[in-house]
């Protein structure tokens, strides 16, 4: 078995903040990710936080506070998320896919 | 009261039954009937005379008279109805989501792409445009090539836009409302620009631009994959993306990568258009597929999308797009001029069913 792919898994049905530090995305096929955002900003895909050249990353864990918040959720087209963060970072576009491979639920852990 | 308003029962002709026969009418494209997806306006019954405006969701349809002739026919073999006058309007839906950018005021924005250059890919964004235009909708055409635009040459407008404040006034020909980064910089200048430069002129030419009220944007491209289309599918929620390509299967291939990345940006593909499909001789008329034929189609149908259709290489597309007079205005009944504006109205019908069918997902 491998991690759902496909644009059902994919595609979000409902996005909400449902508090200031977490983000709930229910998928077409009827799965729920609870993301939360001080995880979420330390995978920021953005070249200033994952260089792109080597793929490493810039920010680590310690340099997040746990309480970040989101401060501002927008939609990207037709296909990502971009977060404005407590911190003031911004940059980072998280495509629905990746969002949905982030998923940190047991059940999407496992395989 | 008149015998003739009456039905069988003696009871007098009434709306529900009107509606119930004009029930049996489908749209095609929508596969839903003209009464349930609210079509049907301001009816009356008069005497005899039933009297309906139908309103369609493009002034481009392609089965518009069809969709009439059922109607008239089936109403008219109501007991009683001596007239049916129906009235064609129309009201182009909105894209969700559109309505909370800042075009607001534009009801949907199509990218027309190709994966290489030199397939034409403007000449077909301008013929769609006035076809549409010509057909009634309000049409806009941002020509997106910032390094080879051309768009002022086929509409034979070549003056910068006047400003407003800080917004631009869009020009407009051929029944269109344009903007080119062609009327920005001077003809002959080449622009050597790095990326972060055209994601900005792009923007420009999208936000910093009057363009008021408007059922279509279309956005010509420039060839391939690049920070343009980046740029274009992250900015706004397209409505889908038009892909032109040559029958030739290195350019199919090329398209197919443009193809990929609207998928990965979720721009939904409304369809492949193939030019320089034949070429039709000027002297005898006879057709030569020299470039090979039918790859166009074969793509489509492997890829589950639609196939608008084969526009032939035709000298009197070039001559009508180099004098700025597109051949779908200036020659509609021509075999090519013909092809274009069914074409249009094939991609018309499309975005009318990609409006119906994109879901609305805002942030809670």
């Amino acid at each position: 078995m491998s991690r759902p792919t496909g644009t059902q898994a994919t595609t979000p049905t409902k996005i909400k903040k449902i508090s200031p530090g977490e983000l709930m995305v229910q998928w077409a096929d009827g799965h729920e990710t609870h993301h939360l955002a001080p995880v979420l900003r330390g995978m920021c895909p953005c070249a200033s936080c994952k260089d792109e050249m080597t793929g490493m990353r810039m920010i680590l864990p310690i340099h997040i506070p746990d309480d970040l918040e989101f401060r501002k959720i927008e939609i990207v087209g037709q296909y990502a998320l971009q977060f404005e963060w407590s911190d003031g970072h911004h940059t980072g576009i998280y495509s629905f896919e990746y969002l949905r491979e982030l998923c940190p639920c047991p059940e999407c852990k496992l395989v | 009261m008149a015998f003739w308003n009456k039905d069988d029962k003696g009871v007098a002709l009434g709306e529900e039954q009107v509606l119930n026969v004009l029930k049996k009418v489908q749209d095609p494209d929508l596969h839903k009937d003209i009464v349930s997806l609210g079509f049907i306006r301001n009816l009356k019954i008069d005497n005899g005379t039933v009297a309906f405006d139908l309103n369609l969701t493009t002034p481009a349809c392609p089965v518009k008279d069809q969709m009439r002739d059922e109607a008239v026919a089936l109403v008219k073999a109501l007991p009683g109805v001596q007239n049916v006058e129906i009235k064609m309007t129309s009201e182009v839906r909105q894209t969700p989501q559109l309505d909370k950018s800042a075009l607001k005021g534009v009801r949907n924005i199509v990218a027309v792409g190709s994966g290489k250059g030199g397939v034409g890919k403007s000449t077909m964004a301008v013929n769609i445009a006035a076809s549409l235009g010509a057909a009634g909708a309000r049409v806009g055409l941002l020509d997106g090539d910032i390094y080879g635009p051309t768009t002022p040459i086929m509409l034979g407008l070549d003056l910068p836009p006047k400003s407003v404040g800080n917004r631009m006034i869009p020009q407009e020909a051929a029944g269109l409302k344009f903007i080119s980064m062609g009327l920005l910089v001077k003809s002959e200048q080449p622009l050597i620009w790095r990326g972060p430069m055209a994601h900005k002129a792009l923007q420009q030419c999208l936000f910093d631009v009057d363009w008021g009220e408007l059922d279509y944007l279309v956005v010509d491209l420039p060839p391939g994959t690049g920070d343009v289309h980046l740029t274009l599918a992250q900015a706004v929620p397209l409505t889908g993306a038009v892909i032109v390509s040559t029958p030739q299967d290195v350019g199919l291939r090329i398209s197919m990568k443009t193809l990929r990345m609207f998928q990965q940006t979720r721009v939904p593909i409304l369809g492949i258009i193939e030019n320089m499909s034949y070429y039709i001789c000027p002297h005898c008329n006879s057709q030569d597929h020299i470039f090979g034929h039918g790859g166009g189609r074969r793509a489509a149908e492997q890829l589950g999308i639609p196939f608008f259709g084969e526009v032939p290489l035709d000298l009197a597309i070039r001559t009508q797009s180099d004098i700025g007079s597109p051949i779908v205005l200036a020659q509609p009944n021509s075999p090519s001029g013909r092809t274009l504006r069914e074409i249009a109205e094939r991609v018309a019908a499309q975005i009318s069913i990609r409006s119906y069918e994109t879901p609305v997902l805002e942030v809670e």
